[in-house]
């Protein structure tokens, strides 16, 4: 009873911890500037605010449609990672239907922009699946890793085996680091904002997207957010015994990739799928290469 | 009523004659006596579904008998490529309403269901061989009724489907001089103690013929043009039936016939598979790779979904050739569910073209307003095509994917979830330049395609959900089919695949009630705010242009530019090139020989001199220096 309680309200907790995640993060970007900043909630407001639009404008069915399903699919997405003491879904489904479910989102966001028929939204989707591609295969070879070093494939069994500071930044830190570097290329944080880029693509898949569309796109980024940082704490920061320590660990994944997001420019798409996949591919190999001679 | 097998293998045979007869009254007998014809191996095939006949003596030849016979593998594949031929079919009259080879088409087309069903029945390599090489005859032919560039792809086609039947039929002569029999059975038993050598090379020159047509890398050098040109109705039934007798043939010969003990007898074993099956298992993962990443940045739609074919057999031959359980079950199922959302993609695309005219994907865009139907169908295909929950493709992927990990093979598992995510990029090129972004003014009085010819792409998007969300119903036949080829089945339920030993549990079911969940949430936000209000397609933000009906931005000509500016330097090494080089050399060679034929008597009598002397020199000198 209790589980399926939690399990309903996983969603709920996920876009709230992604508010104040997203918060912090602007947060913390004001002060590197020397800037006082928004309040920690600004998020929530923003989110309010267009919601609350009185016009909204639709180029089609799939254009509404597109929040909707991302919205949708991530809070299918969240039902799929465990939390700390509670499996959620994952006897339904591993590591594996995760990678494949987190896609879902994407594909939703990606027709609603096609059909805007805006240029800059088809240009924006086509550079983000092209930066898929890239990070995607330090990220596979770094989940491969982890999948061969426990013969399993169990998202909750990652969490346990790990228990105990036997984390596998610890134990595995060339994997750890090939994972933080495709995670934070799935963020889309600077230098691998090429799909948003506001001064090239006006926002990319965003361009069209206003008043309640926009809100739903935010609420769905910021289960995104939550899915992201939670996905890497639980492969890599040996997940959590309480719900308190696992937001904390969230929190030092975004405040790390905040350090970079701040004072990076901007990669070409070429250079950043060269990238991917050459420095974070070349580490991930040499760290599946050692799991493979170790056992 | 009793069917034997003969007769059903007959009925196509004769329905594409009295169809062909009934075209001089009316077209419409034709097309009546073409549809019911098609339809009957349903209701004949009906009582075979838990049969297994091993020996259906229909002829004897070179004092041999040959043989029929139907078993759980051949008879799911039957069932499966009825149904992709009567659905084509319907497709096949309306893309040949109007033309004049309407008649000879139908003809051909009929006599392939019945090639393909002797290749499913044959018990014996004579059968097989004949009806394999009739199927590689009539694609030929029904290939050159296709687009303009047919003519070019023909050869190409013929060409290779010759050098895998030259190579298939030296393995035939070899084994049937050893035993002195085709029989299946026979050959089976001579080869489980026969010479290395002849195993290893009669299996060599087997796939070689199976993987042609399967389009595996590096003999898919026909399959790009061959899918593109041909008739769509053609092209569906080359993607979702010949390519799955090729891979048929070889399930059935490399698990049934060679059998896995015997390679595991003469070969060391790697990871888990004999070492030829583990170089197999390399070529699959190659040809999704290379397959995947060509069709990424390719501008005509039915050259995506040729090149995305010959990557999904990639797939199909990196599942088998693992030989284990959890694998080959990936890759009979894969099997069944490539066919139906191909099938669907291919149904789509011939839709557009039938109503746009073209195929080239920079002309079109917008059409969702027109063809909502046909969009729907298409959403449901690429969604299965990337293999995501809870379409078809993401059931059979995902037990590929956990037989790899299963084998400990973290490489190829690489491999193969990368070109899943390859994957997800053409096929949103696909959807995206033909459905979505802007609609060009000349395609405003497009309509739907006709009713009948949205059966089929409905039809089989229905089946790509049912089987996405129930897994559990084509895996009945699987396991069958398995447990046929000497495998223990794989467990399985309804809705997905219990805890097995390498095998997490997966429940699509579940996936997909979470998903409507999340949906319904996501949906209530959204409808119970205030309603959008419509705008015109131009009505975007462009910085500050102005777009008018005759000057408009549309992203649609080299979606993937940059990632052709990625993988070019590898464009150097295209297998297609090396042909090109070894062509090329051929006829260097030809060059110098025609040198020698100068149509001048003397030169010929000299010739004949100098060779005579040389050979008697030797002749004379051979006993000295020997």
């Amino acid at each position: 009873m209790v589980e399926k309680l939690v399990l309903v309200l996983t969603p709920v907790f996920a876009f709230f911890v992604g508010i104040f995640l997203e918060g912090f993060k602007r947060k913390m970007v004001a002060r590197i500037h020397r800037r006082y900043g928004p309040p920690l909630h600004q998020p929530l407001l923003d989110i309010i605010k267009l919601l609350s639009k009185k016009e909204n404008i639709s180029h089609g069915v799939m254009f509404d449609l597109g929040p909707v399903i991302l919205v949708g699919a991530s809070i299918l997405t969240v039902l799929f990672l465990p939390l700390p003491g509670f499996k959620q879904l994952t006897p339904h489904g591993d590591l594996i239907a995760f990678l494949y479910i987190m896609v879902i989102g994407s594909l939703g966001m990606a027709l609603g922009a096609g059909e805007s028929g805006n240029p800059n939204a088809s240009i924006g989707i086509a550079r983000a699946l092209t930066l898929m591609l890239g990070y995607e295969l330090p990220l596979i070879i770094a989940g491969n890793t982890l999948v061969l070093k426990y013969g399993t494939t169990d998202l909750t069994k990652f969490m346990t085996l790990q228990s105990g500071f036997h984390w596998n930044l610890f134990f595995l830190p060339l994997t750890a680091i090939a994972g933080f570097i495709a995670t934070y290329g799935a963020m889309g944080e600077h230098p691998f904002d090429i799909f948003v880029a506001p001064q090239e693509v006006a926002t990319g898949p965003m361009v069209e997207y206003g008043g309640k569309h926009l809100g739903l796109l935010m609420i769905g980024h910021a289960i995104q957010v939550y899915i992201e940082t939670a996905f890497f704490t639980v492969l890599f920061l040996g997940g959590a015994a309480n719900i308190l320590t696992f937001i904390l660990k969230q929190l030092g994944v975004i405040i790390v990739m905040t350090l970079f997001d701040t004072v990076l420019p901007r990669f070409k798409i070429e250079n950043a799928v060269r990238y991917f996949w050459r420095w974070p591919t070349i580490i991930a190999l040499l760290g599946l290469f050692i799991v493979y001679i170790g056992g | 009523m009793n069917f034997s097998l003969l007769m059903i293998l007959l009925t196509p045979f004769f329905g594409g004659l009295l169809a062909y007869a009934g075209s001089a009254l009316h077209k419409s007998v034709r097309n009546i006596f073409f549809l019911i014809f098609l339809f009957l191996p349903f209701v004949e095939l009906y009582q075979y579904a838990n049969k297994t006949i091993d020996n259906f003596y229909y002829l004897t030849v070179l004092g041999q008998n040959l043989s029929l016979g139907i078993n759980s593998l051949s008879f799911m594949l039957s069932i499966l490529f009825a149904l992709i031929f009567l659905l084509a079919g319907i497709f096949l009259l309306f893309e040949f309403d109007k033309s004049d080879d309407g008649d000879l088409a139908v003809l051909e087309f009929s006599f392939l269901e019945g090639a393909v069903f002797g290749v499913l029945f044959a018990r014996d390599i004579l059968s097989f061989f004949i009806f394999f090489e009739l199927i590689a005859v009539l694609v030929f032919f029904l290939v050159g009724k296709g687009y303009k560039d047919a003519h070019i792809a023909q050869p190409k086609y013929i060409t290779w489907a010759l050098i895998g039947a030259n190579s298939m039929l030296a393995a035939i002569m070899l084994l049937f001089f050893k035993t002195g029999s085709f029989g299946y059975s026979e050959i089976a038993g001579y080869l489980s103690t026969a010479p290395t050598s002849i195993v290893l090379t009669t299996f060599v020159l087997f796939a070689i013929g199976f993987l042609v047509e399967a389009s595996t890398m590096p003999l898919h050098v026909w399959a790009p043009i061959t899918y593109t040109e041909a008739p769509d109705s053609v092209s569906v039934v080359l993607s979702s039936v010949v390519k799955k007798v090729g891979l048929y043939l070889f399930t059935l010969f490399t698990f049934s016939i060679f059998g896995l003990n015997l390679f595991s007898k003469i070969m060391p074993k790697i990871f888990g598979s004999p070492l030829i099956l583990y170089i197999l298992q390399w070529v699959g993962a190659f040809t999704i790779i290379v397959g995947t990443f060509v069709a990424i940045v390719q501008e005509d739609a039915k050259k995506i979904l040729a090149w995305s074919s010959i990557a999904q057999s990639g797939y199909i031959l990196l599942g088998l050739s693992l030989g284990t359980s959890l694998g080959v079950a990936g890759g009979l199922l894969h099997i069944i569910n490539h066919s139906i959302f191909k099938g669907i993609l291919f149904f789509v695309v011939g839709g557009v073209i039938y109503r746009t005219g073209t195929k080239d994907l920079s002309e079109l865009g917008g059409l969702i307003k027109k063809m909502p139907v046909s969009f729907i169908a298409m959403l449901f295909a690429i969604i299965a095509t990337a293999g995501i929950p809870p379409l078809n493709g993401f059931a059979s992927k995902y037990l590929i994917y956990e037989a790899l990990i299963q084998n400990k093979e973290p490489i190829l598992l690489t491999v193969a979830l990368l070109g899943g995510t390859g994957s997800f990029m053409y096929v949103y090129r696909l959807i995206h330049s033909i459905f979505l972004g802007q609609l060009p003014k000349k395609y405003e009085s497009v309509k739907e395609v006709p009713i009948l010819m949205q059966i089929p792409m409905l039809v089989l998007s229905l089946l790509a959900l049912l089987f996405g969300i129930l897994p559990g119903i084509p895996m009945y036949f699987v396991s069958k089919a398995e447990a046929f080829l000497g495998f223990e089945p794989i467990k399985y339920n309804l809705t997905g695949f219990p805890e097995q030993s390498g095998l997490h549990a997966v429940n699509i079911l579940a996936i997909s009630l979470a998903l409507t969940g999340g949906f319904v949430v996501a949906a209530l936000i959204f409808y119970l705010l205030p309603r959008a209000r419509k705008v015109h397609q131009l009505d975007n933000y462009y910085a500050g242009e102005v777009l008018t009906e005759d000057v408009k931005y549309n992203y649609s000509f080299g979606f993937y530019s940059f990632f052709d500016d990625i993988i070019r330097p590898f464009n150097e090494w295209s297998v297609d090139k090396i042909y090109e080089d070894f062509t090329g050399f051929v006829k260097t060679i030809g060059d110098y020989l025609r040198r020698v034929y100068t149509g001048n008597l003397e030169t010929y009598v000299s010739l004949g001199i100098i060779v005579l002397t040389i050979f008697s020199l030797i002749y004379i000198l051979g006993g000295v220096l020997w």
